[in-house]
């Protein structure tokens, strides 16, 4: 392999694709090509680098300088400064909110600094597309290990003891889920890797997927050796494109060097893997649906026992991982269970990708620790609150998580923390709310999300979760009952005890949690028929601010019904009667001077 | 009354409650509570009686399955309640305190101890699905369309599991999925149209009406929500003149809500055919959907 002067790692995630990152590639090897520098600088287009939010993204090792926000445009003057005269280029680094001076190494970034990469090890690190590079990062000697030099029980034990835990959101003992299938009696089993990351506000499986998909691979292929399966599904949902085709390139690739199929490096194991496609249904994530789903029969759940560690894929001993435990499984065999262990809290262990976004100042993809505290991840990693307005509540957990409030931001976070107060760890999406958001739209919002999705088995959660969502929009809309709150109260519970599958039986959590903690936004609903963060429609009102207003004229022109009339450089005025609400004076004034109230 | 909380320290004796409606259940529930061992007896295949079969009870318009259902749950799991389904009570002898009771268990053919509900057995009863076979009528396809199929049934022949991948094969060939495409596919993998439909409706991913050149989906997951998506859903409703999952009468657009594209650092987000815009807002978007047009 030839050796270059330095790499240009491009981030060719699902995100900074969409701002151009392919496009970018093309200007810089055309760039590159024009001063004779391509014998020297590679250009590797990689997985999804995590800082999603300032994308396109180029790191350029080794010096590990961070570029971001890329364009075309920028790149002539980038690579004759940088990459011919050896001058970094400082106006396309990231400069730290609040600051003038930028940050040139991605390691001193604050985003970067707090994480602990597991999962994530090889993002941006690798092109996701070339099993060589993954392998350059000593990918396929945890299985080589394991094929060679272990047993099926000494691999479990490794697992059992590294206390590694399901990824997917309930948090069962990996370890004790194999062994359960290991015993299991049958000719044919199976390993399924859940990728149908349904959850809203979580793409870490998507990530992970699109940026290392080998590190799955191997995972799986060492957990069918450790229970005995002879065959491996990926169900990946369909809206992930980028990550179905990475993933279909990668099994190709493995078998093509013989670590997939028969023989494995060698050996007798045999394994092989085939993806299959989801068709948008959020409760297959749930494990009974995702196999019904697969068999092709209707995705709904089923009640448990059996498990599908004894009668699971076509009736046969199936072990079901996320995506994430799965990347987690070759770094534990490589490193041991003692490293592993060493990392978390007392009954969580390692690390946990939480994808960090809403009204945050840094979004991304974060791998820390189990146990850093909520107020670590938003104010060091996260950067702050957009615009540095007043956090309100972070929502963990998707639609069967909760809100946490600002008293508990001190709370370390593992699995059982997350619990105590009302919330779950879920597939780890974490949506940060200030104060502009409202804590009934929320909860409105996942309920109407939950009985969209909710399969209609049971009937408490396909009535439940209906009449919830009618007494929430009723509130919402200032036609609240004094005793409404009590009533969801009621209809929560029921929702619990009533559904036999996880999607039922946390649907209530949203709703529950925003009464415990915010209670008096409900009450300024119902008693007042006040929206206090100004989002629901039936409560506000907009206004202009004489004062401010400019007469820029920007949001007439953009009103689009008309209800805003004025001169040039006066004060507009708003007929409330033409205001249908939508806000887009809000969103185009540049001088504050559109109020809500 | 007065003396029992000395004497009924320890609770002898068992009691059958008969008939497993919403009374029995709860009368079960009740008992086997304050410690006695219920039998609950029902003539029919399963607890709930009619209460089960109601969608509200009087006079409170209370859902009622939800009252039942957990009731239900409840005594299934109940330690001292052993349910007695599909039987008769046939005798009854000796006084209060010493009844004496023979029910007559009549068969079930299915081993309750090992059924776990799922259904499949009723949903393969090849005696209940035999009159449907029968009706059955292959639906005249052109020419085209049917080596459009053939192909796409041929790709997809390695039997198990088969009809998801291949509803998403016609999906993606047709841009959505025409009646009889499905109907002859029903007929030629031998596959009961009604179970088709089932899936075909299920998924989010499938479309039983044609839809248009451009399918802009407006990402409405937690993060784009809190950050405005909504707004702009209601935006290109406007714009557009069509409401969530409709199509223009031109066919060139059609409107989709999904949730959460995984681009969450991007939010909001939106996307027009395959391109993928992030942080849109109602000004944006507007402008970017125009460029589509025409």
């Amino acid at each position: 392999m030839a050796k270059y002067r330095m790499h240009l790692m491009l981030c060719a995630g699902t995100g900074c694709v969409s701002n151009k990152s392919i496009k970018i590639s093309e200007v810089l090897e055309k760039e590159l090509k024009k001063h004779k520098l391509e014998a020297e600088i590679l250009v590797v287009l990689t997985g999804c680098n995590g800082f999603c939010a300032q994308g396109p993204i180029m790191v350029v090792h080794p010096d590990e300088i961070f570029y971001q926000m890329l364009t075309e445009r920028d790149i002539p003057h980038l690579v004759e400064e940088h990459f011919l005269k050896g001058r970094p280029v400082r106006k396309l680094m990231y400069t730290p909110p609040k600051e003038k001076t930028p940050v040139p190494k991605m390691s001193d970034i604050g985003f970067f600094k707090e994480q602990r990469l597991v999962a994530l090890r090889n993002r941006g690190l690798i092109d996701p597309e070339k099993i060589d590079e993954y392998i350059a990062r000593d990918g396929y000697s945890a299985l080589a290990r394991a094929l060679t030099s272990m047993t099926p029980e000494t691999i479990i034990k490794e697992i059992k003891d590294s206390g590694l835990r399901g990824r997917g959101g309930a948090g069962f003992p990996t370890g004790r889920k194999w062994e359960f299938a290991a015993r299991a009696k049958a000719e044919e089993k199976y390993i399924i890797c859940n990728a149908d990351e349904g959850d809203p506000g979580a793409f870490m499986d998507r990530s992970i997927v699109e940026s290392d998909p080998h590190s799955v691979l191997e995972g799986m292929t060492i957990g069918a050796m450790a229970i005995g399966a002879r065959h491996g599904y990926i169900y990946i949902r369909s809206e992930y494109p980028i990550a179905v085709e990475r993933m279909r390139k990668a099994i190709k690739q493995a078998r093509e060097y013989g670590l997939l199929g028969e023989d494995i490096l060698g050996t007798e194991f045999e394994f092989e893997v085939s993806v299959h496609q989801g068709a948008g249904a959020f409760v297959c994530g749930e494990e009974t649906s995702l196999i019904a789903s697969l068999e092709g029969r209707p995705p709904e759940p089923r009640i448990r026992p059996p498990f599908p560690a004894q009668s699971g894929l076509w009736g046969k001993p199936t072990n079901i991982n996320n995506v994430e435990t799965w990347a987690n499984v070759p770094e534990i065999i490589n490193r041991g269970a003692s490293w592993y262990s060493q990392l978390g809290t007392d009954t969580s262990k390692g690390t946990k990708v939480f994808s960090l976004v809403g009204k945050v100042k840094n979004t991304g993809l974060i791998e820390v620790p189990m146990g850093i505290t909520l107020r670590k991840i938003i104010y060091d990693i996260g950067g702050g609150i957009l615009e540095d307005k007043k956090f309100k509540a972070i929502q963990t957990g998707g639609p069967s998580g909760g809100c946490i409030p600002e008293k508990l931001l001190d709370l370390p976070i593992d699995y059982e923390k997350l619990t105590e107060v009302g919330s779950i760890m879920g597939s780890g999406g974490m949506i940060v709310m200030d104060e502009d958001t409202c804590m009934v739209d929320v909860a409105r919002y996942f309920v109407d999300f939950l009985r969209g999705e909710s399969c209609g088995k049971c009937t408490s959660c396909r009535e439940g979760l209906e009449s919830m969502y009618q007494v929430l929009t009723g509130i919402c809309e200032g036609k609240g009952k004094e005793d409404d709150v009590e009533l969801l109260q009621e209809l929560g519970a029921a929702i619990k005890d009533g559904s036999m599958c996880a999607l039922g039986g946390t649907a209530a959590n949203p709703v529950l949690s925003t009464i415990r903690y915010f209670e008096n936004e409900y009450q300024s609903h119902i008693r007042d028929q006040r929206c206090p963060a100004g989002v629901c429609r039936e409560l506000i009102q907009y206004l202009i601010d004489r004062e401010e207003c400019t007469g820029c004229l920007l949001c007439v022109k953009n009103c689009p019904g008309n209800a805003i009339s004025g001169k040039r450089k006066e004060p507009v005025h708003l007929d409330q009667e033409k205001c249908i609400k939508c806000g887009v004076c809000l969103e185009v004034c540049k001088f504050k001077a559109v109020l809500v109230e | 009354m007065s003396n029992s909380s000395g004497m009924q320290e320890r609770k002898i004796g068992s009691i059958m409650v008969i008939g497993g409606g919403i009374g029995g259940v709860q009368a079960s529930l009740d008992l086997a509570d304050s410690g006695y061992k219920v039998y609950l007896v029902d003539r029919r295949a399963a607890i709930g009686g009619t209460m089960a079969q109601l969608d509200k009870t009087f006079p409170t318009n209370d859902c009622s399955m939800c009252i039942l259902a957990p009731k239900l749950v409840d005594a299934g799991r109940h330690q001292n309640i052993e349910i007695i389904t599909m039987a008769d009570v046939d005798k009854v002898e000796g006084e209060p305190g010493m009844f004496k009771v023979r029910v007559k268990k009549n068969p079930r053919f299915v081993d309750e101890s090992k059924c776990t509900g799922c259904g499949s057995c009723w949903n393969n009863c090849p005696v209940r699905n035999e009159p449907q076979e029968e009706e059955i009528v292959k639906p005249e396809l052109e020419e085209k369309d049917l080596e459009k199929i053939s192909v796409l049934i041929g790709n997809n022949e390695n039997g198990r599991g088969v009809l998801v991948p291949l509803l998403q094969d016609i999906n993606l060939e047709y841009g959505y999925l025409p009646e009889n495409v499905l109907k002859y596919v029903s007929a030629e993998l031998h596959i009961p149209l009604s179970q088709i439909y089932n899936i075909a409706t299920f998924y989010k991913g499938f479309s039983l009406t044609p839809r248009g050149r451009y399918i802009i989906s407006v990402c409405l997951g937690t993060a784009c929500h809190v950050r405005g998506g909504q707004r702009i859903a209601e935006r290109l409703e406007r714009d557009l003149g069509i409401k969530i999952g409709e199509t223009t009468s031109d066919l060139n657009f059609t409107l989709e809500a999904v949730r959460c594209l995984g681009c969450c650092g991007l939010a909001p987000v939106v996307t027009v055919g395959n391109d993928l815009y992030g942080k849109m807002n109602q000004v944006k978007v507007a402008k970017t959907v125009e460029k589509y047009k025409g």
